[in-house]
């Protein structure tokens, strides 16, 4: 994907970070992304010969975001290269198995782009980022409860004394209506079964 | 740190050329400002008197012909913002079945069609997917209201009804 | 490697030894969020030492919507209106990249005449967007004249937008598959005849302004980011353009049709002032503007008759996977990274990344050291939209 040769890359990880157990996701459809996966433990070693190898260098971070996939949390790190003559991008991802309380380093002191992004992912998704300087919620107010972009948010009915979810101006019927057309389908699929 | 450092270098040459290059910009640029004395049609109009003729595309009000509704709830379904609110029921036996302007019969009977302006982000979705296009943006933009219940408009109260004739042009 | 990280600590009041007895300590000012020089709701919080900014700390989240989590729950078309809504002086922009971003993931074909269309109209949103940047820039800086004379012009694009779309500033005109609307013949005209007016209008707002001395005075040598600087936070578009990179992924890496059109890439020369500072990132817009009108022009020469609007089913379904495209809008890259379900008819998850998000994480960087007039000018120079900061 996008210029870059992952199974090589992977390999090349490999070779000088011991124990970071790259492994190439090779998408289904070859209009879709490829990613790499690494382990949670070696994001800071891995993001620092990206940035620093000769071989297939990566100058820039462009995105960290989280993924709630309901049994475990992913991080994705989306790192690209400026360079006009070999741009390439890369989709770098690592599993946290914890949901309850996910930690992983936080690869700030590399790329200091990283330093809001993952302030970021913590705020929507309580992703707790390891050595990072100044881990704040950035968008939320300070004193916000939960984790919005978690799946099993629920929307807060107030905050601070304020009536923030006001049902008088939600329209449950058209609410209710995809629900229980998402209920039919599980129902059938569970007759099917 | 970041000082303005390059016109201070203190030679009397850089000193009288800094003053000069500073009176010219300035005549340049007021020279081109006072050519707009003549010439030059205003680009504002006086609002209240004189109004601007919309586009014809122009996506204001949104209002809803009830006769021609058949309470399909696409519309409700697009909108990104859920403020459509539809209700219908079944038509007693023996009640004629009218038929819309473009000849599809309407089976069920309309008993609340009620959109909430104030929440309306006027993307246009719902008019699009209309099948029997009763449901239009109209051309009015000055609507504003004392209270936020007066932006939640009952299709099917006369007043509104009343609109038609205006809006719908046959 | 050697970090080069070193923001965290603000600088130390100066002390007068004559007068060491009277106690010295750091003033805190916030600037915002209702003030005029951080064009919206973005609130700074500034450690000052007399006049001299010592240390900066951003309050974001003003204007936070969480789109993100909305659009979890829209179908894909119903995503468009909320996304018009990021940086929401270049709505079109916003929406071609996600539009992309789905047509990638569904392999749909858009018609050639719609990626003209997408083009031209693409473009002529990064004229109407840094007309706004301009016009407001000068306004920063204590020059009105400028901001009535860009507003003038931009409207006349907006006018163009309104009778195509039937909305000024928020479209939901690019749909997935292709546009909304055609243009007309007439409104093409139309379009040709102010190429020809921007043209000559770009000149008079260089003459204006780009040499005028207390302009160049209060913008070159003011707020450097370095290239090593915009490397390390990600910075994307005039403002990597501004420190003397060429790189435009519209020439880097050619989406749409953009790999048949001829263009430059305008990057800041150092003509006043160093690269990498107001002055530079200023300039860098202004030359944009006169090659935005000359894709416009060859437009026309490709233009033909034909569709706007390719086959896309009425329920839109994806297949699983992810895809990130990123697209140049007029503040930067903007990137959309979407992952889907199988048989998704919502977004599983869609991360968008801003550029002026990481723009504004640059500002404890540079600000430091620079008086407050001057930490205005850098503001108005990154030219930040909070719609898009704060999603």
């Amino acid at each position: 994907m996008h210029n870059v040769d992952l199974n090589q890359l992977a390999s090349l990880i490999n070779k000088n970070i011991p124990g970071a157990n790259a492994v190439v996701n090779v998408a289904p459809d070859a209009k879709l992304d490829s990613s790499i996966n690494i382990e949670a433990s070696h994001i800071t070693k891995t993001a620092q010969w990206l940035r620093s190898n000769t071989e297939l260098p990566f100058n820039a971070l462009q995105a960290i975001t989280g993924i709630d996939w309901m049994e475990s949390m992913e991080v994705c790190y989306i790192f690209a290269n400026f360079d006009v003559n070999a741009s390439r991008e890369l989709i770098l991802k690592v599993r946290l198995t914890d949901r309850v309380d996910p930690k992983v380093d936080s690869i700030m002191k590399v790329y200091p782009a990283a330093d809001w992004q993952e302030r970021e992912v913590y705020d929507m998704f309580g992703i707790k980022f390891n050595n990072h300087k100044d881990l704040r919620r950035i968008l939320c107010p300070d004193d916000w409860q939960g984790w919005p972009l978690r799946k099993d948010y629920v929307a807060a009915k107030y905050y601070n004394g304020i009536e923030i979810y006001p049902e008088a101006k939600m329209n449950f019927e058209d609410r209710d209506f995809i629900v229980r057309q998402a209920m039919i389908k599980k129902a059938q699929e569970t007759k099917a079964q | 740190m970041n000082t303005n450092s390059t016109h201070e270098t203190g030679s009397v040459k850089d000193y009288f050329g800094n003053l000069f290059n500073g009176i010219k910009t300035t005549v340049v640029g007021m020279w081109i400002t006072f050519r707009y004395v003549w010439g030059v049609k205003p680009v504002s109009i006086e609002y209240p008197e004189v109004r601007e003729v919309l586009p014809e595309r122009a996506r204001m009000r949104l209002f809803n012909d009830v006769q021609n509704c058949i309470s399909c709830t696409q519309c409700a379904m697009a909108c990104p913002v859920d403020c459509i609110y539809i209700a219908s029921e079944k038509r007693p036996e023996g009640e004629e079945i009218k038929k819309t302007s473009n000849g599809q019969a309407i089976r069920l009977k309309l008993t609340q069609f009620t959109i909430d302006i104030g929440l309306c982000c006027y993307c246009g979705l719902c008019t699009t997917v209309c099948p029997t296009e009763c449901l239009t943006h109209s051309h009015d933009y000055e609507f504003s209201q004392y209270t936020i219940d007066g932006m939640k408009y009952d299709y099917l109260a006369p007043d509104v009804i009343a609109w038609r004739e205006r809006i719908v042009k046959v | 490697m050697q970090s080069r990280w070193d923001i965290g600590e603000p600088i130390k009041p100066t002390i007068n030894e004559d007068t060491e007895q009277l106690k010295s300590e750091l003033l805190t000012l916030n600037m915002g969020p209702q003030h005029p020089a951080t064009h919206g709701v973005l609130r700074i919080e500034i450690w000052t030492d007399s006049e001299v900014v010592a240390h900066v700390i951003p309050h974001l989240g003003y204007l936070h919507r969480c789109m993100e989590k909305h659009s979890e729950q829209m179908d894909f078309r119903g995503v468009i209106p909320y996304v018009d809504r990021l940086d929401y002086l270049a709505s079109m922009n916003m929406e071609w990249g996600y539009a992309i971003t789905v047509e990638k993931m569904l392999g749909t074909e858009v018609p050639r005449r719609a990626e003209l269309l997408r083009i031209m109209t693409g473009e002529l949103q990064r004229i109407a967007s840094h007309l706004m940047a301009f016009g407001t820039y000068a306004l920063d800086l204590g020059a009105f004249t400028p901001f009535l004379y860009a507003f003038d012009y931009r409207e006349k694009i907006l006018r163009f937008f309104e009778e195509v779309s039937g909305a000024r500033l928020l479209y939901n005109y690019m749909w997935i598959g292709g546009l909304w609307n055609d243009w007309t013949d007439d409104q093409l005209d139309r379009v040709k005849v102010f190429c020809d007016e921007m043209e000559l209008e770009a000149k008079k707002y260089h003459q204006l302004v780009s040499m005028n001395k207390i302009f160049v005075q209060r913008t070159a040598n003011v707020g450097i980011m370095s290239l090593q600087d915009c490397f390390d936070f990600g910075a994307t578009g005039p403002i990597l353009r501004g420190a003397g990179y060429k790189w435009d992924l519209r020439k880097n890496k050619p989406y749409s049709l953009y790999n048949e059109f001829d263009f430059d890439v305008p990057v800041g020369t150092g003509e006043q002032g160093v690269v990498g500072d107001c002055w530079n990132r200023y300039i860098v817009r202004m030359k944009e503007v006169t090659e935005s009108i000359k894709i416009i022009r060859q437009v026309f020469d490709k233009l033909e008759p034909g569709p706007v609007m390719g086959k896309v089913s009425k329920v839109i379904k994806l297949p699983k996977g992810e895809v990130y495209v990123r697209t140049e809008a007029p503040r930067g890259e903007i990137g959309f990274h979407l992952f889907s379900e199988q048989d998704g008819k919502t977004p599983y998850r869609m991360k968008v990344k801003s550029p002026c998000f990481t723009h504004v994480s640059m500002l404890p960087r540079v600000a430091p050291g620079q008086m407050i007039a001057d930490f205005v000018a850098t503001i108005g120079s990154i030219d930040i939209v909070l719609g898009e900061v704060d999603r």
